[in-house]
This record gives structure tokens, C-alpha cells and sequence, in this order.
């Protein structure tokens, strides 16, 4: 048979559910459905019902029929109410002779942890554990601070190096110490890093398809559902500035753009299926 | 790994938390004037005993599950319908009840009243009659303090077949009474502070006791003979008695007019599992940040509810550990035991083999 055109026909095509019972005592069930790409898939499942046969106590059982009362007279939801009924953290229960030692031990352990931590801080002038500023061997070592932070912006690895570089950089400038932002990176020639710029592009959806009629205030009540929307473009042609039918939608996050493709791709926006993909860098396009 | 569930139906701290015979319904009674009726293999809550005007004290079960008694700070106690939440008698009394307790066959009950505002703290029994709404509003039977308000009623608990009762007293003694005559038959005073708990074992031959003077301790019903003590490290509110397994899980902590002047690390707001024959502490669960006000286990030994000053209740279904914990001592008899039994075995197969060849 020729894949049918229309999605209308295709819906009525599926031929009915088949139940073959099996000698035995198995039942077959063979069923049609398309699957995501419309094909026709035929699923043929095999099942064997098992009775288990639980014994309750009945009384319990009758008491499992209660109707509520008091306060739950008028509380239609089945089973555990989640407004008076959560589930804890889960709780560690080891029980054991010795579960005093075993606690403390933990204990030290975490605070040792805790200790290695703290030791993170640690001074740029004797590499002690203590502020720079409060070293005691500030004066006999003699590092100058302020060129130090001025090394530290530049490069941070090769302090006494980086330092030289700026001098020589800037060397017009003379001792300012502030390098403007697109500088900073660029003083040994370095490009800006390439994960910076894709890292902005990752979270841009490309929106096409879009009926023509669609402005950007609807294009922004759909997104804002799934997250705050840093820009939004619409690409329109220059001179009736009708709508080519193609946005750009830049989210706050990736997470959230991915929810967004899951919520609107494939749906129907205005009389369209509009499909959402993210944009592809410009050298890919 | 346990994963408790909270039940959060009480605006108010827990006083009391109680499992029916059956152990598939949790009954909790807090200081919010309300008593709750919950499932407790998921914590689904059925509905609410409404009616009380003052904090609930306490509240227990007949066996049947067909009656719950609530005892009050409000004067009264009622009697519900434990499958309608509908209260059909209520006893009046001239100062508020602090414990009630069915009998183990569910025909009689016994509130405790306070020593309050000149009246004499008193044990009051009454029947119970399952034909009719109406109840007896005389007791059958009052077993008064005569030794002052430092000695009143705290705490008390029918003794096996209903023919005794044993009650706590708030210096720390325990005594001893006839159900039916009132007759005092003998005490000790094993506590140096208030008795705040009394839970009897499955068979009710034996109970323990816990006590603000930071020790939980067992007796066994016929002499009141001490029969082990479990030491602790704050003052404790509740003690019970776990089936199946031989533990005793205890719970407290810092009094609630203490706890702002304390840390929860310190407040010792913990249930802790000591074991019943060795005494020795042998694991805690945390998870409360207040006191625990009371600690029920499930009848079958398969979960533990406790009942905080927090206002939560807190079931926990036992993991495996739990039961699969057990002393060098025991593994090592257990494993004697084994080896016996497949020694017998061996012998008894030899024995059947000489007799096929003689044959």
C-alpha cells in the first residue's frame, strides 16, 4: 500500500485490534499504530494473566473501605493527602554494638573535610594560610600589592612575566592599572575564547515556519512559559516589514530552551506547525 | 536505609501516638484539640475525632477497633466510633484526664485525673457496654492518691488479663493495684523523677518505663522486679517495647522550655534503639527537631511512629538491617545450634544406612 498523504485518511487506515487466545492459556494481542515518523508499526504482544491471591486479615480489609470523617469528610483525594502526608529524607539506621564510634569517626572525618577547606585560602606572598594582606611577611618580603594585582589581571600563572607585559602593553598609559574589558584578553594576542561565543549562541532557538500574522509580544507570551527571554527577533523583510516567518529566541538558560523545543516544536501555533531547533553557529548554516 | 513518612495533621505538639491491635490504623492525639485516625502503611489520613474544646492527653483503642477513648485537659473524656469519628458518650470529670486506657478485653477503661485545683488525682475505672450508645458515667471502681500531689498519677497501664493495673507517679515511683477491688498490692521507686511513659509488652506480663531522670527501665508485672535498665542521655519522654525483635526504642529529649537555649545537635531530639537483653544503645534515628513526646511500635514489629513537640508524627517501616541485626553472641549460638542439628542429622543417616545393610 502507497503511505498514504493525508494525515486525515491515514488516522481511519489502522486495521482493528486482533485477540488470539493460545491453547496454552496465553492470549496474543496484535495491534497497529504509527509510530513518530508515520509509519504504520504492527505490535504484536503475547500475555499471560497470573492471578496472585494476597490474604489480608479481613478486618483490615473492611477497614481499607472506610469512608473518610471529621476534617477528611470533604477531601476527595484517593490515597495519601499530600498536604498532611509527605515522605521524609531517608534515615540512615546501622544498628550496631559499636554505632557510637562509628558516628564519631564520621564526625572527624567530616570536619577534617571541612578543615582541608578551609585551607583553600592562601597568601600570595609566603603561600601560608592567611590573607595576603595580613601576612607577617609582607614587609620583609617586600612584594608590591598593587603590582601584583596588575600581574594577577593579566595573566594569572607567570605573575613577575605578565607584569613586564603590561608595562610594555600599555606603556603610553603609563601605571593606570585598568586594562579595558575586550584588552584584557587580547594583550598576548589570544583571540577571545571560541566557548564564550558558542556558549551565547547554544541557548538562541531558531523559530520557522511562524504564520506571517505572528508579532513579537505572542512569539513572547509562548516562550516566557518555559523561561525568561533575553532577545527576541523576528525577521521581517526591510521594506513592507512583513514577516518572513523566521525568529530567533535567545533563553535565559539551556535547560529552559530545551523545554521550550519540547513544548512548542511540532505543535500548532497560529494555524502552523512551527518548528523550534536550536540556532546553528553561522559557519554550520 | 528507612524512608519515613511525616504526617503533618496537627498544628499543635503530639502527646500521644497509638497503633490499633492490628496495627493497620495509627490513631494521634495532639494539643490542637483534634484526634487523627490514619493508615498507617501510607499515611493516609481517614479523618478526625472532632469535639474536644482542650488538649487531647491521650487516646487508645479497644482491640476490636470499633471504640476509641480520648481523654482531655478539658474535663471530659469521650468514646468514638472508630469507623465514623462520631462521639457517642462523654464522661465528665472535675479535673482534666491524662491518660485512658482500654482493658485488654475492651470491656472496661480507666482515665487518670490530674491533681489540679484541689482535687485528688485518681485512677476512675468504668464498663465499657458494647450493646448501646449510652455508658455508665459511675465509675465501677477509683483508686485515689492519698500521699499528696508530688506522689499523683502519671501514667498507668492495665497489667496481663486486666486483673492489674501499675501506675507511675511523679516522684518517680511505681505502684501496683487490684483492677477489682483497688486493693494496693506493693510499689517501688526505681525513678528519682516524673514517670512519663508506661508501655506493657505484647502479653502485657511485663512493662518499662520512662522517665524525665533521663533512664528507661523494665519491670516485669507480678513482683515489679527490675528487670533491666536502659540509661540515657536525655530526659525521655516514651519507651515501648518492639515485638519480634528483641529492642526497646526509647525517645525525649531537652524539655520543650529548654530547647531555645539549645542547639538541635544537643537537644537529643532522636529515638533511640537499645537492646532488650543486653541494655546496650545500639543505633538511633534521627529526623525530629523537637522532643519526642511519644513512641508507638507497630504490633507486628514492622514499623515504629513517633509523635514530636514538632508537631510531626513520623512513621518509619523497618528496613532489613533492622532485622537482620544481631549480637556475635547470638550469631555464635544460632551457628552451634546449626551445627547440632546437621551433626543429629548426620548421625540419624548413618544410623538408617548400618540398619539397611544389617538388613
Amino acid at each position: 500500500m502507497a503511505p498514504s498523504t493525508s494525515w486525515a485518511d491515514a488516522e481511519n487506515d489502522l486495521p482493528s485490534t486482533e485477540v488470539v487466545e493460545n491453547s496454552d492459556g496465553t492470549k496474543t494481542v496484535i495491534s497497529y499504530k504509527f509510530d513518530d515518523k508515520h509509519r504504520k508499526v504492527k505490535v504484536t504482544q503475547t500475555i499471560k494473566l497470573i492471578k496472585v491471591t494476597e490474604n489480608v486479615n479481613p478486618a483490615i480489609a473492611a477497614r481499607k473501605k472506610w469512608a473518610r470523617f471529621g476534617d477528611e469528610m470533604n477531601n476527595s483525594t484517593v490515597g495519601p493527602d499530600a498536604r498532611t502526608t509527605q515522605f521524609g529524607e531517608e534515615v540512615k539506621l546501622l544498628l550496631s554494638t559499636s554505632w557510637k564510634q562509628d558516628a564519631e569517626k564520621e564526625k572527624t572525618e567530616k570536619k577534617k573535610e571541612t578543615k582541608e577547606k578551609v585551607q583553600t585560602i592562601k597568601c600570595r606572598t609566603c603561600g601560608g594560610d592567611h590573607f595576603t594582606s595580613k601576612c607577617p611577611f609582607k614587609d620583609t618580603l617586600g612584594v608590591d600589592l598593587k603590582k601584583e594585582a596588575e600581574a594577577k589581571m593579566a595573566e594569572p600563572s607567570s605573575a613577575t612575566v605578565a607584569a613586564a607585559a603590561v608595562a610594555a602593553g600599555l606603556g603610553g598609559m603609563g601605571a593606570s592599572s585598568y586594562v579595558p574589558p575586550h584588552m584584557r584578553r587580547r594583550l598576548n594576542g589570544e583571540a577571545p575564547l571560541p566557548s564564550e561565543t558558542e556558549k551565547e549562541d547554544t541557548t538562541t532557538l531558531r523559530v520557522t515556519n511562524l504564520n506571517s500574522m505572528v508579532d513579537e509580544g505572542m512569539l513572547n507570551t509562548l516562550f516566557s512559559r518555559f523561561g525568561y527571554i533575553h532577545r527576541l527577533t523576528i525577521l521581517r523583510n526591510r521594506e513592507t516589514r512583513e514577516s518572513r516567518g523566521i525568529a530567533f529566541v535567545e533563553m535565559d538558560s539551556i535547560s529552559n530552551a530545551k523545554r521550550a523545543i519540547e513544548g512548542v516544536n511540532g505543535r500548532g501555533f497560529m494555524n502552523l506547525i512551527v518548528n523550534v531547533d536550536f540556532a546553528k553557529p553561522r559557519g554550520e548554516r | 536505609m528507612m524512608r519515613p513518612i511525616l504526617l503533618k495533621g496537627h498544628e499543635r505538639p503530639l502527646t500521644q501516638v497509638k497503633f490499633n491491635a492490628d496495627g493497620d490504623l495509627l490513631f494521634s492525639v495532639s494539643k490542637d484539640q483534634e484526634a487523627s485516625v490514619w493508615y498507617s502503611s501510607n499515611g493516609e489520613r481517614i479523618g478526625t475525632l472532632n469535639g474536644h474544646k482542650g488538649t487531647i492527653w491521650s487516646i487508645d483503642v479497644d482491640p476490636e477497633t470499633d471504640y476509641v477513648t480520648t481523654a482531655s485537659a478539658d474535663f471530659t473524656g469521650k468514646l468514638w466510633k472508630a469507623q465514623s469519628g462520631e462521639c457517642i458518650y462523654t464522661w465528665n470529670f472535675d479535673a482534666p484526664a491524662k491518660r485512658v486506657e482500654f482493658s485488654p478485653d475492651g470491656n472496661k477503661v480507666f482515665f487518670i485525673t490530674d491533681e489540679v485545683m484541689g482535687q485528688i488525682g485518681t485512677i476512675k475505672i468504668f464498663d465499657i457496654d458494647h450493646s448501646k450508645n449510652e455508658q455508665s458515667s459511675t465509675p465501677v471502681l477509683e483508686i485515689k492518691n492519698d500521699k499528696g500531689v508530688s506522689e499523683r498519677f502519671s501514667v498507668a497501664a492495665w497489667g496481663y488479663g486486666g486483673l492489674t493495673i501499675v501506675a507511675g507517679h511523679a516522684n518517680g515511683k511505681l505502684s501496683k493495684w487490684d483492677a477489682k477491688t483497688g486493693a494496693f498490692l506493693g510499689g517501688v521507686k526505681p525513678h528519682d523523677l516524673l514517670v512519663t511513659d508506661i508501655q506493657t509488652s505484647p502479653d502485657k506480663t511485663y512493662f518499662i518505663t520512662s522517665s524525665k531522670d533521663k533512664s528507661a527501665k523494665l519491670f516485669d508485672v507480678d513482683k515489679l522486679e527490675l528487670l533491666k535498665s536502659y540509661p540515657s542521655d536525655a530526659p525521655l519522654n516514651s519507651a515501648c517495647i518492639t515485638p519480634v525483635k528483641d529492642y526497646i526504642i526509647v525517645g525525649g529529649g531537652q524539655d520543650a522550655r529548654d530547647v531555645t537555649t539549645t542547639s538541635a545537635s544537643e537537644g537529643k531530639f532522636e529515638a533511640k534503639i537499645h537492646h532488650k537483653i543486653f541494655e546496650d544503645e545500639i543505633g538511633r534515628v534521627k529526623g525530629h527537631f523537637g522532643p519526642l513526646n511519644y513512641v508507638a511500635v507497630h504490633p507486628r514489629g514492622t514499623a515504629y511512629a513517633s509523635g514530636g513537640e514538632d508537631g510531626y508524627i513520623r512513621v518509619h517501616h523497618f528496613a532489613k538491617s533492622y532485622f537482620d541485626f544481631q549480637y556475635d553472641v547470638e550469631k555464635t549460638a544460632q551457628a552451634a545450634e546449626q551445627q547440632a542439628l546437621d551433626k543429629k542429622e548426620q548421625e540419624e543417616e548413618e544410623k538408617k544406612e548400618q540398619q539397611a545393610v544389617e538388613a
